[in-house]
């Protein structure tokens, strides 16, 4: 059975309990964090022609946003490290509102680049990582699913929003319904004040000499500070850290399984969000009208809805959770080839047989996308690593839309568009298959030759022991071993 | 004397003549002549009816003689000769009624209309003896997308209302906006107010921006889109309210959300308080036993108990 890194915690997470409240909260934050940029488009032909302006002004602000939310992973990274997901998600929560309630005094369209785009941004970006994080805390064995209900938060909320901003918009206009939401997105300290800092029972391994520090841990951790015990395990644990490496981990780069997810993710992340984008269009440009483009987004948010946590459960089942890599890979090519096949759906009926496929897709790999990091990285380093990603994740994010638009542009058919996202799409899924297979099987060795090892010290800290024994004096001078 | 009286009655019917002439020219402003009197543009409208009442929407941008057709298939009857006659908005026009032929087995009824302005635009039906009707609906071209909820705007702020063409109608020849005056539409003209209103017009589009909003300023807004035959309008409504009216909610939310944290972290730390008493009672010196590194029992006393909780 190829092994998983995550078994490197340090403690045995309760895997329930509080666990699914934080669940919960999660679910809130990542909800948020994914809807919010994406639910504001409502209010653009209004903004648009309150500040004169052109359509693509008007679109950067979610790109904006988008960006800050991405780039502002390593930071939010850093202080996950540090002090741990509740105080992060707080400080995010009341970000974004401050964000939202400047930019409703707004007078021009940079204003509400910087308060809505990089403030907003920045604020949903320290919802995002810690939410993420602090499942790997509380979860080992039923982590998939867990992440899986979890992610099940970003359309669940897109669906609550839409509605509630089109009714917003109609009662107060831009500037009342960015007060309100900024009110409404202060819910997400609600959800900091429920992720707890899990409690790590004291451990008893002999081998472990962090033993006094954990012992320490066991009953104060509660009040404790989480950030300052993981800061004593990271000195535990290696030599040699400099000042930024104690924040956050750069030894990941060298890290086998990091890269392959980080470079098939750099090149999936094209073709990722811009069929989402264009479905709409596509249906308009088919000859549907308005309402029936629309229903198809909702058919599409609604399989989307319910795909994510079956995928979740799928990903916890013994047969599926020792190669949950392989899982990836199938979801991410499946979703090449949807795109691929897309063209050849004719008339609106096509359109609905293939929004559903689409929404399967999509919510299957939504769902596993931080659940495989995590099972590459461990839940120890995943804090750092879901910061380095999204960061180098920015660049193909916010150029995979207009790249997308600009070859619908080109050839006057969205055909081309959707051969390119099955290509960006289907390259990577078989580029994990292959390169899965080489690392559970790199895995499977450094497994075997680490146990040997482990036999061997055994064997020679035994035979020390005895021969310490045999001479008592050499002890008491030296104090305990 | 006897000359002035013999030419009385005829002067008394000359008058009763031109009375009349008179009379019948102010009866029938509704009634378009039906000879063209200028050489105006041709233009022809045909519609079948086949059994059911129809009607079908004209627009026209410029004054045209019309030429509106209708054709029915007939009924069971199929009688050979049948009255069909022509109504404006109702009322039936003057000299119209003729009698029909089947041809074909069908029956044709056509007529020529000199349209020129907004009294010859309206309803125009032919009527087919008692049993079938079909309705051209002339006007100048209208607004399609009309706004139907308010635009809500902030006492103190500006506004931008806008009315939108469609590109595949007729370009107006220019836009006008009204303000809705109680009784009347009254027409906002920037040169009066430079300082409140700014009208920028540009061709299938414009846009009326209302600067320094007051509470007076809500009502309904009249956008015309002005055409050679007449003008077309489609209506805004502007809704102006306080700042104090989103601030409630927002104040609202911001209290259960402050109420929650606060309720969600006390019953957090009076929970893990009793966890620690519970904890710290039976082992009462802990500390003692770590440097053995050899109570291991109580150690796990500990864990097992934290686990449980």
């Amino acid at each position: 059975m190829p092994p998983t890194a995550a078994t490197n915690l340090g403690y045995k997470p309760p895997d329930g309990g509080w666990g699914w409240v934080v669940v919960f909260a999660s679910f809130i934050s990542i909800g948020f964090s994914y809807a919010f940029p994406k639910s504001l488009t409502i209010y653009f032909k209004e903004i648009q022609e309150y500040f004169s302006v052109s359509y693509s002004e008007i679109a950067w602000l979610s790109s904006v946003m988008l960006a800050s939310m991405y780039a502002g992973g390593p930071i939010s990274s850093m202080l996950v490290n540090r002090y741990g997901s509740r105080p992060v998600v707080m400080v995010g929560g009341l970000l974004v509102c401050t964000g939202m309630a400047l930019a409703s005094l707004g007078t021009t369209i940079i204003h509400l680049y910087l308060c809505v785009g990089v403030i907003g941004g920045f604020g949903l970006a320290f919802n995002l990582q810690p939410a993420l994080t602090i499942i790997g805390t509380y979860f080992q064995v039923k982590r998939p699913l867990a992440n899986g209900l979890a992610m099940t938060g970003s359309p669940v909320v897109l669906s609550t929003l839409a509605p509630l901003n089109q009714f917003l918009f109609d009662s107060f206009g831009w500037r009342g319904s960015f007060l309100i939401l900024g009110s409404i997105v202060l819910n997400c300290c609600v959800a900091g004040a429920l992720m707890r800092p899990v409690i790590k029972p004291a451990q008893f391994q002999p081998d472990n000499d962090s033993s006094m520090s954990s012992r320490k841990g066991s009953v104060e951790a509660a009040a404790e500070n989480v950030g300052s015990q993981s800061a004593e395990n990271s000195k535990n644990r290696s030599t040699g850290q400099s000042f930024v490496s104690r924040y956050i981990d750069i030894s990941l780069f060298t890290h086998r399984g990091f890269l392959i997810y980080l470079i098939g993710n750099v090149v999936m992340f094209f073709g990722f969000f811009a069929p989402v984008v264009f479905l709409a269009p596509y249906a308009k440009h088919q000859g549907t009208d308005e309402y029936s483009a629309a229903l198809l987004l909702s058919i599409f948010a609604l399989v989307d809805m319910f795909i994510r946590p079956v995928t979740g459960f799928l990903g916890n089942s013994k047969w599926v959770r020792p190669r949950i890599q392989y899982f990836f890979s199938f979801a991410v090519s499946y979703n090449g080839v949807c795109h691929l096949l897309c063209p050849l759906a004719s008339g609106y009926g096509g359109l609905v047989v293939y929004a559903v496929f689409f929404g399967l897709a999509f919510g299957m790999l939504s769902a596993l996308l931080f659940e495989v990091l995590m099972d590459l990285v461990g839940a120890h380093r995943f804090s750092s690593a879901v910061g380095l990603v999204t960061i180098i994740e920015c660049g193909p994010v916010l150029l995979g839309p207009p790249i997308s638009g600009a070859l619908v542009d080109i050839f006057g058919d969205y055909k081309y568009m959707y051969y390119a996202c099955g290509v960006f799409m289907l390259v990577p899924g078989i580029f994990f298959f292959i390169m899965h297979y080489y690392n559970y099987k790199k895995l499977n060795e450094e497994q075997r030759q680490s146990v040997v090892v482990d036999l061997m010290t055994s064997e020679e800290t035994v035979e020390l022991k005895i021969s310490q024994i045999k001479k008592p004096c050499n002890k008491t001078e030296d104090g305990s071993f | 004397m006897t000359a002035s009286l013999k030419q009385l009655p005829i002067q008394i019917l000359l008058i009763m003549a031109s009375c009349r002439h008179i009379s019948s020219k102010t009866v029938g402003p509704t009634t378009p002549p039906l000879v063209p009197i200028n050489p105006l543009q041709m233009d022809t409208r045909s519609v079948v009816l086949k059994g059911e009442n129809k009607a079908e929407r004209v627009e026209l941008q410029n004054p045209v003689n019309l030429s509106l057709e209708c054709i029915w298939t007939g009924n069971q009857k199929k009688q050979l000769n049948i009255t069909g006659y022509w109504r404006k908005d109702g009322v039936e026009i003057q000299d119209s009624r003729v009698t029909v032929n089947l041809e074909n087995q069908q029956y044709k009824l056509k007529q020529t209309f000199s349209i020129v302005n907004q009294e010859s635009l309206g309803n125009y039906t032919c009527v087919f003896g008692n049993e079938a009707e079909l309705e051209f609906i002339l006007s100048a071209p209208q607004v399609g997308e009309k706004r139907d909820k308010p635009v809500v705007s902030y006492v103190g702020d500006f506004v931008v209302l806008t009315c939108k063409m469609e590109e595949t109608k007729p370009k107006p020849n220019t836009w006008n906006w009204y303000k809705n005056n109680g009784t009347h539409k009254e027409e906002i003209s920037e040169a009066t107010e430079p300082h409140r209103y700014l009208i920028s017009n540009d061709n299938w589009k414009t846009k009326l921006k209302v600067k320094n909003v007051s509470e007076a300023d809500s009502g309904l807004y009249y956008c015309g889109a002005v055409y050679n035959i007449s003008t077309s309008m489609s209506s805004v409504e502007l809704k102006v309210i306080t700042i104090m009216e989103p601030l409630k909610p927002f104040l609202s939310i911001l209290v259960e959300v402050v109420i929650l944290v606060a309720a969600i972290l006390i019953y957090e730390r009076s929970h893990a308080k009793k966890k620690e008493t519970e904890a710290n009672g039976p082992n009462s010196d802990p500390k003692n036993t770590q440097s053995q590194g050899e109570d291991n029992a109580a150690e796990e006393n500990a864990s097992v108990r934290q686990r449980k909780a």
